[in-house]
């Protein structure tokens, strides 16, 4: 059972309705309450999220830097050797700065088992394995992109330079390239540009999930591997890794490179200055792990029928939100993510998800709501970076300062408020 | 009287800082005219930083450029100056919340240590942490 956190010194207690929670993040803990059987299941998720994840950005760089405007993409999902061999930046010996310390650099070699020989185990073609649907869903991963491109002004200036004259004018070096020789396309472009300017910012955005993504495996694979040494003991050692991971990653450049016979055009050019932490990862966890959209069919955008809220920043369809029920239906994009983590669960999870609910029935089910648990671990990470970054250390003496730092977890947690955050549900073992 | 370069080399406390604007190329645009009003981060605010993270700021130059320049603003003000305003905005674009109007002086979430410091070229206010956008 988790236990109850007395409130810090100095400030009376909260009296938000999330008080307990408020002082557990006041005294460095997570939203996660800290039991062994929680962080059994977000390291056990964290390493069946890595494995999918270590395909997803090398595929998003490559549909980003190669496939780019191709208007037949048939083979985007095929990666060709080169960007399963793309060296990680945080992992192996030629990383920039070596997060996973065993992992080699290039692809995970239970991704690419997965890709020989997928679910059915039977050495039929590739092709085969694709139609069969046998293979990794990066339909997913192009739905987090979708969200990404589709919320946009989520702070940080990437989506500003998205308009500017400059890139309009680095995207049209690189249409009029790509397409050189190709009138029927050429001259769309001319009659139609801002579909193709609308094209290439698509592709800029699959560039920024792939390179914020390129991060997160390796710090996934190495948080798991640290828990399987007895490292880490508690979910605030999984938290804090989390965080420094964070601040370890939060200078490196987010651009938009394009390869087009082998030369480069830089449509986001490094040079922007632009950065993990203010370009990618917070507009990430605002899209995804917050607003992303209904599922399709499900709600109305009609007006009248007030279906979804009139702001798209109210928009709270993400998993912290999700009812994980209907993952397993057709349509719904985190199914396709359980999916994918189901191929890579660790023996301790899969004996875990026999024992519990109908076993092997609704294991989707069960790895939603893991995935759900785990999510809320890396939103807490991400709040308390925030707040390590803009505000106070958690043993500030001066009160003030540690009001202004309950006043932002405050505000941080109003979030949850609604009655579709899933904050409360997680606080017990019984939600499964 | 020294400009604001010169004032920083030869302050021992600001060693990671003058490393850090020198990896940057900043030196010659610190050392122009100006004014600017500096908000020098002492070693030990940088040595608050979680392990890892200047490492990859001092292999991205843009990037680094981009958090130092948060901590630079074009024009001179004094604490005198700086009761009047709630906040300033940064050479890299972001705003900077100032808060001195009673005891104190506060930018953003670091504590002046010690403010006003003369230049020829502008001023300095030396902080105990180093401030990031957002």
């Amino acid at each position: 059972m988790p236990t109850l956190t007395p409130p810090p010194t100095k400030l009376p207690p909260s009296t938000h309705p999330y008080a307990e929670v408020i002082h557990r993040l006041e005294a460095g803990g997570s939203m996660l309450p800290d039991t062994e059987e929680n962080l059994m299941q977000i390291i056990g998720i964290y390493k069946a999220y890595a494995v999918p994840m270590d395909f997803y950005w090398r595929d998003l760089l490559y549909i980003a830097e190669r496939v780019f405007l191709n208007p037949l993409p048939f083979f985007k999902y095929f990666l060709p050797q080169d960007y399963l061999d793309l060296p990680n930046h945080y992992a192996g010996e030629s990383a920039d700065y070596r997060v996973w310390q065993k992992g080699e650099a290039s692809a995970h070699p239970e991704l690419l088992e997965f890709i020989q020989n997928g679910e059915t185990k039977q050495g039929i073609p590739r092709l085969l394995h694709h139609l069969w649907h046998d293979r990794i869903n990066m339909e997913f991963a192009e739905a987090c992109m979708r969200a990404m491109l589709w919320h946009q002004g989520m702070g940080g200036q990437f989506n500003d330079y998205l308009e500017s004259e400059e890139y309009l004018a680095n995207a049209d070096r690189a249409i009029k390239a790509y397409f050189k020789g190709n009138p029927l396309m050429l001259g769309l472009y001319k009659l139609f540009p801002q579909m193709f300017y609308e094209k290439v910012r698509e592709a800029s955005y699959y560039a920024n999930l792939g390179l914020f993504w390129e991060v997160m495996a390796p710090v996934f694979f190495e948080m798991s591997d640290r828990y399987d040494a007895g490292e880490f003991k508690t979910v605030p050692d999984a938290m804090d890794f989390l965080v420094n991971g964070i601040f370890i990653a939060a200078g490196r450049p987010i651009y938009h490179h394009v390869y087009i016979e082998d030369e480069c055009y830089e449509i986001i050019p490094k040079s922007k200055g632009f950065t993990w932490l203010y370009e990618a990862a917070l507009p990430y966890v605002e899209a995804i792990f917050y607003r992303t959209s209904p599922f399709r069919g499900t709600k109305s955008y009609n007006a009248q029928a007030g279906q979804v809220p009139d702001e798209q920043k109210d928009f709270h369809y993400g998993i912290l939100y999700a009812d994980v029920s209907p993952v397993g239906t057709a349509g719904i994009p985190p199914t396709l993510l359980m999916q994918d983590m189901y191929h890579f669960l660790p023996d301790y999870l899969e004996d875990y998800y026999q024992q519990h609910c109908r076993g092997e029935e609704d294991k989707l089910i069960q790895i939603g709501v893991t995935f759900q648990r785990s999510m809320y671990n890396v939103t807490s990470a991400v709040i308390q970076a925030l707040r390590t970054a803009l505000l106070y250390p958690l043993d500030d003496p001066n009160p003030e300062h540690l009001l202004k730092n309950r006043q932002f977890f405050e505000q941080q947690l109003d979030r949850f408020l609604r009655p579709e955050a899933r904050l409360p549900d997680i606080q017990s073992q019984d939600y499964r | 009287m020294p400009n604001i370069v010169e004032i920083a080399v030869s302050n021992d406390a600001f060693s990671t800082l003058v490393t850090a604007v020198k990896v940057a190329e900043l030196v010659d645009a610190l050392q122009s005219p100006g004014p600017f009003t500096v908000f020098a981060p002492t070693d030990d605010a940088f040595a608050k930083l979680p392990p890892g993270t200047i490492d990859t700021l001092v292999q991205n130059i843009p990037q680094l450029q981009r958090i130092l320049k948060y901590h630079v603003v074009a024009g001179k003000y004094t604490t005198e100056q700086l009761r009047e305003l709630e906040e300033l905005t940064s050479l890299e674009g972001s705003p900077i919340p100032i808060r001195c109007q009673t005891e104190g002086f506060e930018v953003k979430n670091a504590t002046v240590l010690q403010a006003d410091i003369e230049a020829t070229n502008g001023i300095i206010h030396v902080i105990d942490t180093v401030i990031l956008m957002g």
